[in-house]
């Protein structure tokens, strides 16, 4: 078993890791075919971590509502919101007796699924994202003091990026305008570029770890 | 306790109440107040001009209903663009919440402008992988989307006639929310593919591209709901981006106003303080 737990999956990552680095400097065609090969393979993976991300969350909230602990009532209404949307998505048919196949609309008609989709998913995830709106506004008032030069320094470019980046702004004071966009082009690109960098660099020497086999952290824990 | 103390706990929900009023406000009465064109917007707009008729146009809808305010009216916006322009139009999402969304919008705007489904434009939905997609779709674009959205296939459509990949597409445009988005379409597909690639993106995010417009790997940037209203304003076709722009302008000042409220009340109770102690 720990062969199939430990070895054969650092012997697969070794082997796809040195591959597909290599494809990269390869331009030939059989290096082209691997890579539109490789990348089919990782599609299908792909949905695979779907059913098992799905799978995942059941089990999770199976749990929270099983020993009611705090909250097992959110958990109840999602389990609800999976289960009526996955079954009217598979079985509902509503269009033409055409099967939805988990489709918004059928030759422009909206299905059952569409519906869902269109009337509860859409204003819901609206709302909860319009909500930030107040909590940012709130957050503003209690937190953004200057209490040090540098946190002084952070609240007046917020306040001229705020200013330069509606209408209202530019118009009592056009500089503004002009003033935004020299710190998001200059100040701003120049500080996220180092941050780029830096994280870039940390993915390369984190793959070069995982590829080698260093770095295990993904294989899980559990008994050998 | 003091006044500025007092006001320095002020009940939140007052706070909410002047966000909400400064929304409702001037969408009920709008001031309509003069948008300028940012370079980073125009830079899209430009290039979508300078494309010939039958030019391959991608639009990657990687948002989900959360930005929808923000990023539909970009979407719209290019859309119509693009469709006026008589572009071949390939309409996809990295998404999976937003597949419903990209679907809808495709459709209202091409049936706005007499557009036909798999003649002049191709909705491909949703499909796994993310950078191994865009991959893909470099490397063969029939294999990747086998099929469109409604199972119609790939190689058959007229709209993909002759864009057998990623190297055979003018101009790549992602309306991104997040990750993946913009950055996964320039890390997976411009770089190795060597299409022109600009991008939208949420106000959120759009500090985090300048980088990549300074440098060329983006040729544009249509940020948040005042990029839209500017793409909006160079289409000559106002829509919910404009009509926004107002409450923005209004929620914006309110935020300034909190914030000088809020530091002044701090300076006078640290003042207080230092003069007791």
């Amino acid at each position: 078993m720990t062969f199939l737990r430990r070895q054969l999956p650092l012997v697969i990552t070794f082997v796809a890791g040195v591959i597909f680095t290599l494809q990269y400097y390869v331009p030939h065609p059989k290096s082209e075919i691997l890579l539109t090969e490789g990348s089919l393979w990782i599609q299908i993976i792909g949905l695979f971590a779907l059913v098992l991300g799905v799978t995942s969350l059941f089990h999770i909230h199976a749990v929270k509502i099983k020993r009611q602990e705090p909250g097992w009532g959110y958990s109840l209404i999602l389990y609800f919101g999976i289960v009526v949307t996955l079954a009217v998505g598979l079985f509902v048919q509503w269009v033409g007796g055409q099967h939805p196949g988990g489709k918004e609309t059928i030759d422009g008609a909206m299905t059952a699924f569409g519906w869902i989709y269109t009337y509860t998913m859409v204003p819901l995830q609206g709302t909860m994202f319009a909500i930030l709106a107040f909590f940012i506004a709130s957050a503003a008032y209690r937190s953004f003091r200057a209490r040090s030069k540098e946190a002084a320094l952070l609240l007046t470019a917020a306040v001229i990026v705020m200013m330069g980046r509606v209408p209202l702004g530019e118009y009592l004071l056009p500089v503004t305008g002009d003033i935004t966009l020299w710190i998001l082009n200059v100040l701003n690109a120049s500080v996220r570029r180092a941050i780029l960098i830096g994280i870039s660099l940390g993915a390369v020497a984190l793959s070069i770890k995982i590829i080698f086999g260093l770095e295990r952290a993904y294989l899980g824990g559990g008994k050998e | 306790m003091s006044f500025p103390e007092k006001m320095l706990r002020i009940d939140r929900r007052i706070i909410f109440f002047v966000i909400g009023l400064c929304t409702l406000l001037p969408l009920l009465y709008p001031v309509d107040l003069p948008i300028i064109v940012t370079p980073e917007v125009r830079m899209v707009y430009d290039y979508i001009e300078s494309l010939p008729d039958g030019s391959v146009f991608l639009l990657s809808m990687d948002f989900d209903p959360a930005s929808k305010p923000e990023l539909e009216p970009q979407a719209i916006a290019l859309l119509r663009h693009a469709f006026s322009r008589n572009l071949r139009v390939i309409a996809m999402t990295l998404w999976l919440p937003g597949t419903g969304l990209a679907e809808q919008t495709v459709n209202r705007v091409a049936q706005e402008l007499g557009k036909v489904n798999g003649e002049d434009y191709v909705f491909l939905g949703y499909s796994p992988g993310v950078g191994a997609l865009i991959i893909g779709m470099g490397q063969d674009l029939y294999k990747a989307f086998p099929s469109d959205y409604y199972g119609n296939p790939t190689k058959t459509l007229a709209v993909l006639k002759d864009v057998p990949n990623l190297r055979h597409v003018d101009y790549v445009v992602s309306l991104a929310a997040g990750t993946p988005g913009v950055e996964t379409w320039y890390l997976f597909g411009k770089d190795k593919y060597q299409f022109e690639l600009g991008g939208g993106c949420t106000g959120v995010i759009a500090p985090g591209l300048y980088p990549l417009l300074r440098s060329g790997q983006i040729n544009g940037l249509i940020g948040g709901m005042r990029g839209a209203a500017e793409y909006e304003l160079l289409i000559d076709q106002s829509g919910s981006a404009v009509a926004g722009m107002d409450a923005q302008s209004a929620t914006h000042f309110a935020i300034i106003v909190l914030v000088i409220l809020c530091n002044t009340f701090y300076f006078m109770t640290r003042r207080a303080a230092a003069r007791g102690g």
